[in-house]
């Protein structure tokens, strides 16, 4: 027989607890003090932060590697322009579910990275304060040009402009990728090699394939011919069989 | 004019618009850290001392987050829905808060400059505190459900026919384990009742004083819409209830009145039941008794908050249930149990019948909550999960 109103006592057991051990025990504390602006100062735009790189970069690696925040366009090795995966085919900004991508496709193509000249995004802005951070646009790009970046210091005095994230805010290298998100970068490099790999396999496959068949109608159409020289010899050629009879029997079951 | 008169009004009256209002400033700081204490958290702690940088060595634990939040909220702007009853809406925090105001006039609170001779004593300290208490607090129900019909919104609409339902039923149980005090002092003047328990003689050390305090605890809960029975404002189901609409100012006085109402009912509680003023030291230093009073005042509040950290929300039937099949009957038993002991020691001599008197009451209460326990589970089958598992 349990006391009456006992587990009312027991949960207040467990948040005293809680309560208590939080001011002795710091490895309960789950959350971690935010990292203050040392100079007291406001961010002027998105971004703005008063420390090194390095630092900063310290900063989006505080939060868990699983952490996302917005998106942001990656580039390979080199200037990021030249290298930059997007080929502005709008497809994220045609699934983004609350349609704050925007981009304008180049007059120009260029080519990048040994791939066949491409376009490149003129503008590709992304407004911060209306994203959801729901990674649509990173599950429907087919160059894995877009990923979710960490950095969560946005906060800006101008609402409109500050928020508005341009092209070259947006553009990270992957090198930054694979610090933000290590697992999910040698993923996604993984499978870039693993389609690259196929793809080109593939290709060899398609043109061996190709030889062979080249090969083999070849091969096909000169016995073709030797035999229809020799049947043509013997006898005319037979009427080719009535199909449709066939078809009805299929359809009967028989 | 009678300036002496009105000058013992407002020594009388100023102290609790000065005492309560600050309370409630640090009990929003105090529940935000003890809430994030439970959940192992750190809570405010970066406002301090205004006009320095956050960040600078003077946080002093984030007291300074009272007034940002009031000095926030002074500034917001006040929405209004289109199609809302302009006059309703704004009535409707005035009128939370008025009486939730009101009543703090009725607590036994004895300050020291006021010595009992003069008017404006005699004047709060009516014969029928206790019952006009409950009269003017019950006014609280008709603001929150004008807010949530003036608001012209579903959510709002929703929380205020949870709070009528809610607050109706729980007044019941609340005003009938009131009564049991009432009955066994024989007055309503909340002076009178104070005195009745000097020298820990508090009712809540009888078996059907500590039944009637847990009883009208509960239902203290219930009354100010605190956690597990917050079903009026529940976030997660109908966003903010009847303070959706409500923005600014307006949310501050509802928050305001909210939490004068916990200070009030926790003081007619302790005015009850846990001997008002009475305490350690109070022979010989009579200003404690205010101290004493508002100590107990803000053990009964941390309860609250520890409670709120801990409890989920009730469901609405569970609400109900709870009220009606196990409140109600227990707190009309409490009522009979309270008169046979109080004859029964009335009638005999000695500290043995007192002894069996109150282990007597002790088992049979205990044994008929537990009763009406078994009763009421054994009508709730099982949940089953038609596609679930």
């Amino acid at each position: 027989m349990s006391l009456l109103g006992g587990g009312i006592f027991k949960g207040m057991a467990v948040t005293l607890r809680n309560f208590v051990g939080s001011y002795f025990d710091k490895e309960r504390l789950t959350t971690k003090e935010y990292a203050w602006r040392t100079d007291g100062k406001l961010p002027e735009r998105a971004g703005d932060y008063p420390k090194e790189e390095a630092e900063q970069l310290s900063d989006t690696t505080t939060v868990t590697h699983y952490s996302r925040n917005f998106p942001m366009l990656l580039h390979d090795e080199g200037e990021p322009m030249d290298t930059v995966r997007c080929v502005a085919c709008q497809i994220c900004e045609r699934e983004c579910p609350p349609q704050c991508i925007y981009i304008e496709k180049s007059k120009d193509k260029k080519e990048r990275g040994g791939n066949k000249a491409q376009f490149y995004p003129a503008t590709f802005d992304i407004d911060v304060s209306v994203c959801m951070s729901c990674q649509i646009c990173v599950e429907v790009c087919p160059f894995d040009a877009i990923v979710m970046n960490s950095q969560f210091e946005l906060s800006t005095p101008d609402r409109f402009g500050g928020l508005l994230l341009r092209r070259d805010d947006l553009l990270k290298s992957n090198d930054y990728y694979h610090k933000i998100h290590p697992e999910e970068a040698a993923a996604r490099d993984k499978r870039i090699a693993d389609e690259k790999a196929a793809k080109e396999a593939k290709k060899k496959a398609a043109e061996e394939a190709k030889k062979k068949a080249a090969e083999a109608k070849a091969k096909a159409e000169a016995e073709a011919k030797a035999k229809e020289e020799a049947e043509s010899a013997e006898k005319p050629a037979e009427a080719p069989a009535p199909t449709h009879t066939d078809a009805k029997k299929e359809d009967n079951g028989e | 004019m009678n300036w002496e008169l009105i000058g013992d009004i407002l020594l009388a009256t100023v102290p609790l618009l000065v005492i309560f209002p600050s309370m409630f400033a640090l009990t929003t700081w105090v529940e935000r850290k003890a809430l994030a204490r439970i959940q192992n958290r750190i809570g405010p702690n970066k406002v301090g001392v205004p006009l320095t940088p956050y960040g600078g060595k003077l946080s002093l634990f984030g007291l300074g987050q009272p007034a940002a939040d009031g000095i926030k909220m002074l500034f917001k702007e006040n929405i209004v829905p289109t199609g809302a009853d302009r006059l309703f809406h704004l009535l409707a925090p005035i009128l939370s808060l008025i009486p939730a105001m009101l009543v703090l006039c009725f607590l036994p609170l004895e300050f020291p400059w006021l010595n009992g001779e003069q008017n404006s004593v005699k004047a709060f300290m009516l014969d029928g505190a206790v019952i006009f208490f409950f009269a003017i607090t019950g006014l609280n129900t008709l603001a929150v459900f004008m807010a949530g019909w003036a608001s012209r919104n579903k959510y709002s609409l929703l929380g205020g026919m949870r709070a009528i339902a809610q607050m109706v039923s729980y007044e019941i149980p609340l005003v009938l384990s009131a009564v049991v005090v009432v009955m066994i002092v024989g007055s309503l003047n909340a002076a009178e009742i104070a005195e009745a328990q000097a020298g820990w003689n508090w009712y809540v050390f009888q078996p059907w004083g500590l039944a009637a305090f847990v009883i009208f605890f509960i239902a203290a809960l219930a009354e100010t819409n605190r956690s597990p029975f917050d079903l009026p404002e529940a976030e997660s189901e109908i966003i903010a209830g009847y303070f959706t609409e409500y923005s600014g100012f307006k949310f501050a006085l509802f928050f305001l009145g909210e939490y004068i109402a916990m200070f009030a009912i926790s003081g007619l509680a302790v005015t009850l039941f846990l001997g008002a003023g009475g305490g350690p030291g109070v022979e010989a230093l009579p200003w404690l008794k205010v101290i004493w009073f508002l100590a107990k005042v803000c053990i009964l509040i941390g309860v609250m908050i520890w409670l709120r950290g801990t409890l989920p929300r009730l469901r609405v039937d569970q609400l109900m249930g709870f009220a009606w099949k196990f409140l109600l009957p227990l707190s009309i038993l409490n009522i009979f149990i309270a008169g046979f002991a109080w004859h029964a020691k009335n009638t005999n001599e000695g500290t043995a019948v007192s002894v069996i008197v109150w282990v007597a009451a002790l088992i049979i209460l205990y044994a008929a909550a537990k009763g009406l326990d078994r009763v009421n589970r054994a009508k709730v089958k099982p949940r089953t999960y038609q596609y679930g598992e």
